[in-house]
């Protein structure tokens, strides 16, 4: 489906003799690192900033912790809220994910395998949810959750959120259960095995790449998303952005527990990345196959 | 569904009784009040604040449910239109927010629950209905509006708060060259510069003779002492701190707190806070001194009604919710109040314990004005304040004070029909 | 292929229709499709019909009044202050739009094509330029503010640390400035994509074609625009789109950068801020309905432009084949 892109390029070929190749590949050099620094120097101060003293921050905007202050990220955890909000995040953006993943899973099955009238115009239903901007639908999706009491409601978030992921699940999974070899599932329909067992214990498992990065896929923006549970949600049930923009305004100029909120948020994000970082990058390039 | 929600009602219950832990036991039949607010760094204060009406109405229970300022008016509205469990005593704002909650029949009217008698009705009408003229809240502060600043730089600086123009800007200049900034405000929040002309312009444009003439159609923002008035507002930026349009609210007042700024034009509200963040910190108080051109020969404090406390119209416990709006229109509410937040109480004959608040307030019943922007001009969209402070920062950058009056007008005039004229 | 004994038939190349048998297998289907069809359909595509509904009608707060025909529309772009608000922010996403083009893909591009040449550190290379990529655009947007502060901020301390103070600049405060300083903060955390995208893309040419353009004698710079740069448009087209997609939704960034107004002046002012104003911050009575004609005309530009773009890639990309 992707090209890994992370493996070793196969494609520098060994004998590149040019005339002039080492002062281009010196400038390439530079510029390459140049930027990476540019790209992580604001997470780094980020991170500095997290471990250093109000005053130290409001006297020299640009320094090194000489005395790391933890208590920036006690105060946050626990005055600042972020222990709740953080709860809030991973409960609603595993479950969101578990279960809009679970009900594509099921649906992308039949849409690639089987053949049934409408079968195509389901598919385009699904796969129009890849360019939907359903941000648009915020004030109905209020009134919706309202009369069903959801509102502020965890499973309200994790139903809007699972549903939103349902086209991006679908459109990946869709390609990966059209790959698959026929082989395994007519050996195990000759043995009498049912639809549903074939499935669960032959099809699923063959995915279950696919599966890690779609799963991985929908938890980025999920965990980063900010505007349904601005408007979905009340404060003891802010996930961790929201609570971000809530604590700005309870604690406007504690900058260096602000910092710390900051790491608080992003942490959970860049480890899964560094633990991930092949089925990451394949969900990102998904879009490629489109 | 149905059951789920019960299911989700329950939780609630179970997860909110530790807040209300000592006396839930106590009384089956007793009734909580939630009270839906846009302070939660209030929550404290309210709770020493509700204790005595608790225990003169041992029935009643008032669980204060803070919300974010910046979401209040997001969250209001939806919470108003809860089927149940919606709050039943809500913090509203002044003036013109409230208007589309009162005409969606989401508030209920308060004539003749409530003893207002006594009240000045210019306080009221912070509360009124714009169409039926009906009270839909229980004003709680006023807000005054003037110069605060630091004592001790004053001190050392050998500086008297000044009575007139020359004498504010000969203190500036004397600041400024002694490396602290004058006046510390941002330029970065639209209503933080309305707030600045209102203090320092108000003198030029006329007060509430102009906000009335322009209220009758008589005069309009296109006018040369309004424009004027920008200007005074606009040519104090050497004052203000370096770069001042990219200066956040938060930022002004850390300048303020910390000492680097010797000024603060702002609000009675903010006192509080100052000396929270501050406790060494000694604030006074100053009006802005009438402005070249001025067409009031005296200094103005300005102020307005901060809010109001209204009750829900789908309160399932309407009967008490009223019993606490009555409460807070006694003057055992507006002194427990002022003491406890140090704040202005709106209701009458209450008097701030803070000598600073009871100062302003003193200065607005002498020589006040209507914060005109607010008061008399945020009934539409866009808000008086919101487009005022638009053109301000445009001024900030560039655009000519009859640039800005112009668009302060085409604003204005997209909503607002004068009365007469 | 498939053993047409079986209720359910496998999808292949050759598998025909038994449309006879299909009855059966209707329940089972009903099984796998439900759930999802029930939580999109719910969640999603009823909320955006209803949308389109609300925006025909008069609103009162939260009350629906009459059917309104195209009055809100008309709102719009008749009444003051919307009817200039919608032009600017269209304008700045734009703007936006463009601008991200400029920096954040000539820059993946510049990236992944050096990238795809270099030996050392590739990894870690490619690793930093995806992280930032990661951050919530929230968190991106408070940090930069933290970073803009003109008197507590990293940037104008660093400028002043090297003797460049004269740089200093109130780079959110300047209605000149927020903007481009929006877009190449926005830049900053997205450039990693389209870096991944064109990288993924470099690895599929087969290293024989520039063998081939090299014994032709084309200079690097001749080979990557003949060669390579062509077999890149399709990706050109998906970064296009995505782009424009991302662009067009913007929102979380600018709020935490400058409010839900779009400080200083409404110069940051966006379609996705308007929206999220006209509908939750609007003085006006009817908020609901002013704010649904906004997002219906939003979906149609979007979601209009997108489907438009997508299926013109798809032919230029079926031409190149």
């Amino acid at each position: 489906m992707t090209t890994s892109v992370l493996e070793p390029a196969v494609a520098v070929a060994p004998a590149r003799r040019r005339r002039r190749p080492r002062r281009g590949a010196v400038a390439s050099t530079v510029l390459l690192w140049v930027y990476a620094v540019a790209a992580l120097a604001p997470l780094i101060i980020m991170a500095l900033g997290s471990l250093r003293t109000e005053q130290d921050l409001a006297t020299k905007p640009l320094g090194i912790p000489t005395h790391p202050a933890f208590e920036n990220y006690a105060k946050a955890w626990s005055e600042g809220g972020f222990s709740s909000y953080f709860v809030n995040s991973i409960i609603v953006t595993v479950g969101a994910v578990v279960l809009g993943t679970g009900v594509a899973v099921l649906a992308a099955y039949p849409l690639a395998r089987y053949r049934f009238r409408g079968q195509g115009l389901l598919t385009a239903y699904f796969l129009a949810g890849l360019m939907l901007p359903i941000r648009l639908g915020i004030v109905p999706v209020f009134y919706l959750l309202n009369s069903i009491g959801l509102i502020d409601s965890r499973i309200g978030l994790i139903c809007v959120y699972a549903a939103s992921g349902v086209p991006f699940a679908i459109f990946v999974l869709t390609a990966f259960f059209r790959g698959l070899p026929n082989e395994l599932e007519e050996a195990a329909r000759i043995d009498g095995a049912g639809e549903l067992r074939i499935f669960a214990q032959i099809m699923v498992p063959m995915v279950r790449p696919a599966l890690t990065t779609v799963a991985l896929f929908q938890f980025i923006p999920l965990w980063n998303d900010f505007f349904f549970p601005l408007v979905l949600m009340e404060d003891d049930k802010y996930t961790l952005p929201v609570g971000l923009t809530r604590f700005v305004a309870e604690f406007e100029a504690a900058h260096a527990q602000l910092y710390a909120g900051l790491v608080i948020t992003t942490i959970p994000l860049v480890l899964l990345f560094l633990l991930a970082t092949k089925q990451i990058v394949a969900g990102l390039t998904a879009g490629m196959t489109k | 569904m149905r059951k789920f929600c019960t299911v989700i009602t329950a939780l609630g219950v179970v997860l909110a009784a530790p807040a209300c832990a000592p006396s839930t036991k106590s009384g089956g039949d007793k009734v909580t009040l939630t009270v839906l607010s846009w302070r939660p760094e209030d929550t404290a204060g309210y709770a020493k604040i509700f204790a005595p009406f608790e225990k003169s109405h041992p029935k009643i229970k008032v669980k204060f449910k803070p919300i974010k300022n910046t979401e209040y008016l997001t969250v209001l509205p939806t919470e108003l239109k809860k089927a149940t469990g919606g709050p039943d005593v809500v913090q509203l704002k002044p003036y013109g927010p409230i208007q589309s909650l009162i005409s969606a029949g989401n508030l209920a009217p308060l004539d003749g629950q409530v003893d207002v008698s006594k009240w000045d009705p210019s306080v009221l009408q912070a509360a009124k209905g714009k169409q039926d003229g009906k009270l839909y809240g229980v004003p709680y502060a006023m807000q005054t509006l003037s110069v605060l600043y630091n004592k001790k730089i004053f001190a050392d600086q050998q500086i008297q708060p000044p009575t007139t123009w020359a004498d504010f800007t000969a203190a500036c200049d004397k600041l400024k060259k002694a490396g602290i900034t004058p006046l510390s405000t941002s330029g970065l929040q639209p209503w933080v510069l309305a707030i600045d002309h209102q203090i320092f312009g108000a003198t030029r444009y006329g007060g509430d003779d102009f906000a009335k003439a322009a209220l009758a159609g008589q005069k309009n923002f296109t006018d040369p002492d309004y424009t004027a008035s920008l200007d005074v507002t606009a040519k104090l930026k050497p004052y203000y701190p370096d770069k001042v349009a990219a200066v956040d609210y938060p930022d002004a007042q850390t300048l303020f707190t910390s000492g680097k700024a010797a000024m603060y034009p702002g609000g009675s509200y903010e006192v509080g806070p100052f000396t929270k963040t501050n406790p060494d910190l000694q604030i006074g108080s100053f009006d802005a001194p009438p402005a070249p051109g001025a067409k009031v020969n005296h200094a103005l404090t300005s102020g307005f009604v901060d809010g109001s406390y209204g009750v829900n119209a789908h309160s399932e416990h309407k009967t008490e919710a009223m019993e606490l709006v009555k409460w807070m229109a006694t003057p055992e509410f507006g002194q427990l109040y002022a003491n406890t937040l140090k704040q202005i109480s709106a209701v009458p004959g209450v008097t701030p314990g803070d000598p600073l608040l009871a100062q302003t307030y003193e200065g607005f019943k002498t020589h006040g004005a209507t914060y005109m922007m607010v008061v008399d001009f945020g009934y539409g969209n866009p808000l008086g304040r919101d487009q005022e402070g638009e053109a301000l920062q445009k001024m900030l950058s560039g655009t000519s004070a009859a640039d800005a009056g112009k668009l302060v007008q085409k604003g204005i005039s997209a909503w607002f029909k004068p009365s007469g004229g | 292929m498939t053993s047409t004994t079986e209720p359910v038939e496998v999808a292949g190349p050759g598998g025909g229709s038994t449309r006879r048998r299909g009855r059966r297998r209707w329940p089972l289907l009903l099984v796998f499709l439900l759930p999802a069809l029930a939580l999109y359909t719910v969640f999603i595509v009823y909320p955006l019909v209803s949308a389109l509904q609300y925006s025909f009608f008069d609103w009162t707060g939260t009350r629906q009044n009459g059917f309104a025909g195209l009055a809100n529309f008309r709102d719009l772009f008749t009444k003051y202050p919307l009817s200039e608000q919608v032009w600017r922010a269209l304008a700045h996403n734009c703007v936006f739009f463009i601008g991200t083009m400029l920096i954040q893909t000539t820059g993946g591009l510049l990236l992944a094509t050096l990238l795809h040449r270099s030996r050392r550190g590739k990894r870690f290379l490619q690793t930093a330029y995806v992280l930032p990529h990661l951050v919530s655009p929230i968190v991106a947007g408070y940090l930069w503010s933290l970073m803009l502060n003109p008197q507590f901020g990293a940037i104008n301390a660093a400028l002043r640390g090297v003797g460049l103070g004269s740089l200093a600049q109130p780079w959110r405060g300047d209605p000149h400035l927020a903007l481009p300083v929006a877009i190449v903060i926005n830049a900053w955390q997205w450039v990693g994509f389209p870096m991944l995208l064109f990288a993924a893309a470099l690895a599929g040419i087969p290293e024989e074609y520039h063998e081939a353009a090299r014994v032709d004698g084309a200079s690097a710079w001749k080979s990557f625009w003949q060669v390579t740069f062509p077999l890149l448009t399709p990706v050109l087209g998906i970064v296009t789109v995505l782009t424009f997609i991302g662009n067009f939704n913007i929102l979380d960034l600018i709020y935490a950068l400058q409010g839900s107004k779009g400080n200083p002046a409404y110069s940051t002012d966006v379609l996705g801020l308007l929206f999220y104003r006209t509908a939750f911050e609007n003085p006006d009575a009817n908020a609901i309905g002013q704010s649904s004609a906004l997002a219906v005309c939003m979906f149609i530009l979007i979601f209009g432009i997108s489907a438009a773009a997508n299926r013109f890639f798809r032919r230029m990309e079926a031409r190149l084949k």
